[in-house]
């Protein structure tokens, strides 16, 4: 069956009327996911952009229909581990899952989750990278790039934002000797089926960690029928290279054959509308250090 | 659903909560099915899932929870959506 | 059969885990907890226990390990102190709004700064308002028992909330006495399997948990949440006679009384120290004064109706803190009895006593200057100041 076939087959299991942003591609994201991992499925949403939305439902009631819950920022991963754990102790196969953003994962639930990876806990850890703490209007983490315009990282005359290099967490992540660690994109969505049906396989020798690069048009600036053309520019780019690592084993999902330049994505967002020549021709410089090495791990 | 708490628990299990996102539009998704070459696309990129593959293979969208956010009119190669104006009444 | 064994309070905290065979164990060693960690990983080895065990790297993962757990439907256990209750704190709080029946066991030391090691309960009694049950126990013997006892509280549907069992570290985890150890099936007997109806993490069920939720229905929530508290204090007496009759020991429900149905003076006290004011307290009546002792065993929810009853109409009454509550200038146990005694409207005079703290001993010498005070000097300390043992000339 092709993608497009599945995934009109395949059963929304989030409730039909969420209220994240117009366009919002993380919703998109989360939705293909769920579809994929199927009903037989409990998944984690930490506080962030998907439970603000009401991905947990409100009062008594709930977002999606597979069971849900608010894990804490800082505990994803181990209170995971825990339902895991208890389904192999029963022995039952359930998918347990996180979707969280990058405050979750690169910042606050960093121990955890770098925890849960080292002990093998038999979980798929996704996380949705708008680099920031989007819902609570957009502050900085660990994971935005630098130069970056963000409620803590202001711009005031031309002069501010972000002055670190954003993390990268995906590589973090890869170097726990995973059965299995992926980047994806909204705007290849067949790949990340593919990604998520493998993860699935895979988790039932440890963590998989899978890291999606989410464009947030409302906290970076950008319009919403763009947000899909915008998540492919960063592919297309290199700026967030799509690769997997099936036991230590690199390998790039989309080889960019003739890489756009990064200046081509990174205007497209407001966030990013004081940097100087310089500034892009550094991220550029970066991007291209990280694609060097990326390729040099893939001969490997 | 059907499990029935007590409630001495915050737990969600009566029922999905459903925003109706449908008003929220201010542009509408209109599909040309002239020019629809069934491709999907509109059906992959869509975020809030309101494209519907029907049985005899062609494509249509459904506008209970269309945020009319464009994505599917931008994505569209062979340009067979465009954004048309809400009306008043709708 | 039974068995008798010499072992330490953590060796009973095991053994007495063991027994109640928790499906998930995740806990985090440190001192003075760690050989419960060691002594559980032997037992999982070895075959003697069927749990599933996570090595955790944090306390903050034991605490979140042991909520998934039991959100999915397992028994859990776990242990720490001190700073690793702290570092739980955020998952701690939510074990009980979540009605989760967690049981931990809490090696009592002593909260730093200034670093220190050793025992005291300032750690557990910090995060009393936390919403879990807190039991504090006396010697080995009884931790083993009041962690059977904790499961069958914790589990039962009018309660459905985690609990603590507390032992002074070091006096007892490090310390080995004379235990008792039941046989796998009279425990199984007294405690049936444990399945969640309340709340579960399940795709044959499926339910969230934990939506967005407004005030007025988590008003509803802490309301139910301290019902079910108050359910628990009359659980416990219920529990602890059945245990009684079962296994031959009993411990009084919420509080034990020791020689007061005649006695003029009491003194209050709580975990490892009631040991020797129980001696001084026989030494006292062989001298012809009449002073009784009122041992605290759960703090959480406070036997305020219990307690007061006791100490109604005594001619005064001390109270030995090995804790301090910030603020107030006294011990922690002190300004609950004083508001079970408010709440009674009843005054008796009285004099708050701190001791022990970081780990110094609390001695017969102590507990004998206390009661001399108690008995001598209560009607004129009324606005005194808390009187510091394990200082200057405090009977040291």
């Amino acid at each position: 069956m092709n993608v497009v076939d599945k995934l009109a087959a395949y059963e929304d299991q989030i409730s039909p009327g969420i209220s994240a942003c117009v366009g919002c591609n993380v919703e998109l994201t989360l939705r293909t996911c769920m579809k994929v991992l199927g009903p037989d499925t409990i998944f984690a949403i930490p506080p962030g952009c998907m439970g603000g939305v009401g991905v947990v439902g409100w009062d008594k009631q709930s977002g999606a229909k597979t069971p849900v819950f608010f894990p804490l920022l800082d505990n994803v991963a181990s209170m995971l581990a825990g339902i895991k754990m208890h389904y192999e102790h029963v022995g039952r196969k359930v998918n347990v899952v996180a979707f969280a953003g990058d405050g979750a994962s690169v910042d606050a639930g960093m121990q955890c989750l770098s925890g849960a990876a080292e002990r093998g806990d038999k979980l798929i850890y996704i996380c949705y990278d708008n680099e920031g703490y989007m819902n609570t209007g957009y502050q900085r983490s660990g994971s935005t790039t630098k130069g970056a315009w963000t409620s803590t990282t202001p711009v005031i005359d031309g002069v501010g934002g972000k002055k670190q290099n954003k993390k990268d967490f995906p590589m973090i992540m890869a170097m726990h000797d995973l059965p299995y660690m992926a980047t994806m994109s909204p705007a290849f969505i067949p790949d990340m089926v593919r990604k998520l049906e493998r993860a699935m396989v895979e988790s039932e020798r440890g963590l998989v960690y899978l890291h999606v690069y989410n464009p947030c048009l409302t906290g970076w600036g950008c319009k919403s029928d763009e947000s899909i053309e915008v998540s492919r520019l960063s592919v297309e780019t290199n700026f967030a290279p799509l690769y997997e690592v099936g036991d230590g084993k690199f390998k790039m999902s989309v080889d960019v054959k003739n890489p756009k330049p990064v200046r081509e994505f990174i205007t497209r967002f407001k966030k990013f509308r004081h940097l100087t020549d310089e500034d892009i021709e550094a991220l550029q410089a970066l991007t291209d250090r990280k694609m060097k090495r990326l390729h040099e791990l893939c001969k490997m | 659903m059907k499990f029935v708490s007590d409630y001495i628990v915050p737990v969600g299990a009566e029922g999905l909560k459903i925003v109706e996102t449908g008003k929220w539009r201010t542009r509408k998704p209109v599909m040309d099915v002239e020019k629809c070459v069934r491709c999907g696309m509109c059906l992959l990129y869509c975020p809030v899932n309101s494209v519907k593959k029907k049985a005899d293979g062609s494509f249509e969208i459904c506008y209970d929870y269309c945020k009319g956010c464009g994505i599917c009119a931008h994505e569209c190669k062979k340009k067979a959506i465009t954004m048309a104006a809400v009306k008043e009444d709708e | 059969m039974s068995e008798v064994k010499v072992i330490n309070g953590n060796m009973a905290a095991a053994m007495g885990a063991c027994l109640c065979r928790p499906d998930i164990i995740a806990a985090y060693p440190i001192t003075p907890q760690t050989p419960i960690v060691e002594y559980l990983a032997d037992f999982v080895t070895g075959g003697r226990l069927g749990s599933s065990v996570s090595e955790v790297e944090s306390e903050l993962s034991a605490m979140s390990v042991c909520t998934g757990a039991s959100l999915a439907g397992s028994r859990v256990f776990t242990a720490t102190a001190s700073q690793g209750l702290a570092l739980m704190y955020e998952p701690y709080f939510r074990a009980s709004t979540l009605r989760l029946p967690i049981v931990m066991a809490v090696a009592n030391r002593e909260m730093i700064s200034p670093q220190t090691l050793w025992g005291g309960p300032q750690d557990s009694l910090t995060v009393r308002d936390a919403g879990w049950l807190q039991i504090y126990v006396e010697d080995n013997q009884e931790i083993l028992d009041t962690l059977i006892m904790a499961y069958r509280i914790a589990e039962d549907k009018k309660v459905l909330l985690p609990i603590n069992v507390c032992f002074d570290g070091f006096y007892l985890s490090h310390m080995s006495e004379r235990v008792e150890i039941p046989d796998q099936e009279s425990v199984d007997a007294f405690l049936p399997a444990y399945a969640p109806e309340h709340i579960i993490l399940d795709p044959r069920r499926p339910m969230a948990v934990d939506p967005l939720t407004n005030g007025y229905l988590l008003t509803e929530y802490r309301l139910k949440h301290m019902m079910a508290q108050q359910n628990a204090l009359k659980l416990l007496e219920a529990v602890d006679e059945e245990f009684g009759e079962r296994f031959g020991r009993s411990y009084g429900g919420a509080v034990e009384e020791y020689r007061c149905e005649d006695a003029d003076y009491v003194m209050v006290t709580m975990g490892s120290m009631t040991g020797v004011a129980k001696d001084c307290v026989d030494e006292a009546r062989r001298a012809g004064k009449k002073v009784g002792l009122l041992k605290i065993r759960m703090v959480r929810p406070f036997p305020a109706e219990r307690v007061a009853r006791v100490l109604m109409g005594r001619k005064a009454f001390g109270v030995i803190d090995r804790n301090v509550s910030f603020g107030w200038n006294t011990g922690i146990i002190y300004e609950e009895v004083c508001a079970s005694m408010n709440r009674a409207a009843a005054f008796v005079p009285n004099i708050p006593f701190i001791a022990g703290l970081g780990g110094e001993d609390i001695t017969a010498e102590h507990i004998r200057y206390a009661i001399d005070e108690v008995m001598n000097h209560a009607e004129d300390s009324v606005k005194q100041d808390t009187v510091w043992l394990n200082r200057e000339d405090k009977g040291r």
